[in-house]
């Protein structure tokens, strides 16, 4: 059997400040695209049983828009950006586009491949992984599914899920986001080596 | 209105867990199966139900008894058996495909899910009442003691009774 990877609380830091750096980065983007200032929140980087990190986004019946940006090379993750209904439909008329249309789902999209690429370049920059990110889908459906699916789909060995989650909140317009980062468990080993925590 | 007054409680069955239950009132439920498949279960006399929430087909199963298929379903038959079900019969939920990336390699994790699933039922000879599985979207599946019902709900969508007696 694979054993459950356990992780200290200085990596567990050390992997909280790589989500603070790439989450900055990816609020600069949204920043700019937006032409609003942006806050980030404090990220949490945690390892919770699967069951938990399901319910770690928020209720699991709760609906959202999921952009999802799957990332291969040096590290296997998943970026995933979660809009609420409101803030997605706030995000959309700052971008001009109608929420709920083709058009409204493909600015979701790019915003999430934008922010999810700042993100995933300020990590490979710090680290010298190479990452590659694939390009984004966009599902809306029930929180718990999408994030379920997403567990299910890196299909890691385990029964615990490593999530770096932040959020970034549009200044005055009732609008934020969540975004997480989900490593694989060989991709963290990977990734905390090369920090020299591994 | 008479009669009896049943308290429903809801009981989460979550990613990787199972249930078993023959308290009248009480109601199993999965919220927001994407590519995981819900297996329940149920007596075919008697109000005796389970609901297991699967997530692969196969591997080891260590701390989270319905994780795979190939592990979750006889763990699931057994669990009901020990209510006092001898004859049981399977209504399945789940299994979509949300992301088009998951189908690396031939058939997607929600399809692998649910061929896994009846492979299990059908080894343990448990007939298959209902199937709402595939397409693209999540569900959240209740499986009620009171009447053995099983109403599955698909996301922006209304509840719709799948099976019941």
């Amino acid at each position: 059997m694979t054993s459950p990877p356990q992780y200290t609380d200085m990596q567990l830091d050390a992997l909280r400040e790589l989500a603070n750096i790439g989450s900055g980065n990816a609020g600069t983007a949204l920043s700019g695209m937006l032409g609003q200032p942006v806050d980030i929140n404090v990220p949490a980087a945690a390892a919770l049983p699967l069951a938990d990190a399901v319910e770690a986004a928020g209720e699991p019946a709760t609906l959202a828009t999921g952009v999802v940006l799957p990332i291969f090379g040096d590290l296997d993750a998943t970026v995933l950006l979660l809009f609420p209904p409101d803030d997605e439909a706030t995000l959309c008329s700052l971008l001009g586009v109608e929420p709920g249309t083709e058009d409204g789902r493909s600015a979701l999209g790019e915003i999430g491949n934008i922010l999810g690429c700042s993100y995933v370049n300020s990590l490979a920059a710090m680290t010298g992984l190479e990452l590659e990110p694939r390009p984004p889908e966009t599902v809306a459906d029930m929180v718990g599914a999408i994030l379920a699916t997403v567990l299910a789909t890196q299909a890691d060995q385990t029964n615990l899920a490593l999530l770096m989650d932040s959020r970034l909140i549009v200044e005055g317009q009732q609008c934020e986001l969540t975004f997480l980062m989900l490593p694989s468990h060989d991709g963290i080993g990977e990734l905390l080596t090369r920090l020299g925590l591994g | 209105m008479g009669g009896v007054t049943v308290i429903v409680s809801e009981l989460m069955v979550r990613m990787g867990e199972l249930a078993a239950s023959a308290t009248p009132g009480e109601v199993l439920v999965t919220i927001g199966l994407g590519s995981c498949v819900g297996v329940a279960l149920f007596d075919v006399r008697r109000p005796i139900v389970g609901l297991a929430h699967v997530m692969l087909p196969t591997g080891d199963a260590t701390g989270a008894p319905a994780k795979f298929a190939d592990t979750g379903v006889p763990l699931l038959a057994q669990r009901v058996k020990a209510l006092g079900a001898a004859r049981l019969e399977a209504v399945i939920v789940g299994g979509a495909q949300m992301f088009t990336f998951s189908g690396e390699g031939g058939a997607t994790i929600g399809a692998r899910n649910e061929a896994a699933v009846r492979e299990q039922l059908d080894r343990l000879s448990i007939p298959i009442r209902h199937a709402k599985t595939g397409g693209s979207r999540g569900r959240t599946v209740r499986v009620h003691v009171e009447g053995v019902r099983v109403t599955v709900r698909e996301v922006a969508a209304t509840e719709e009774q799948v099976y019941g007696r």
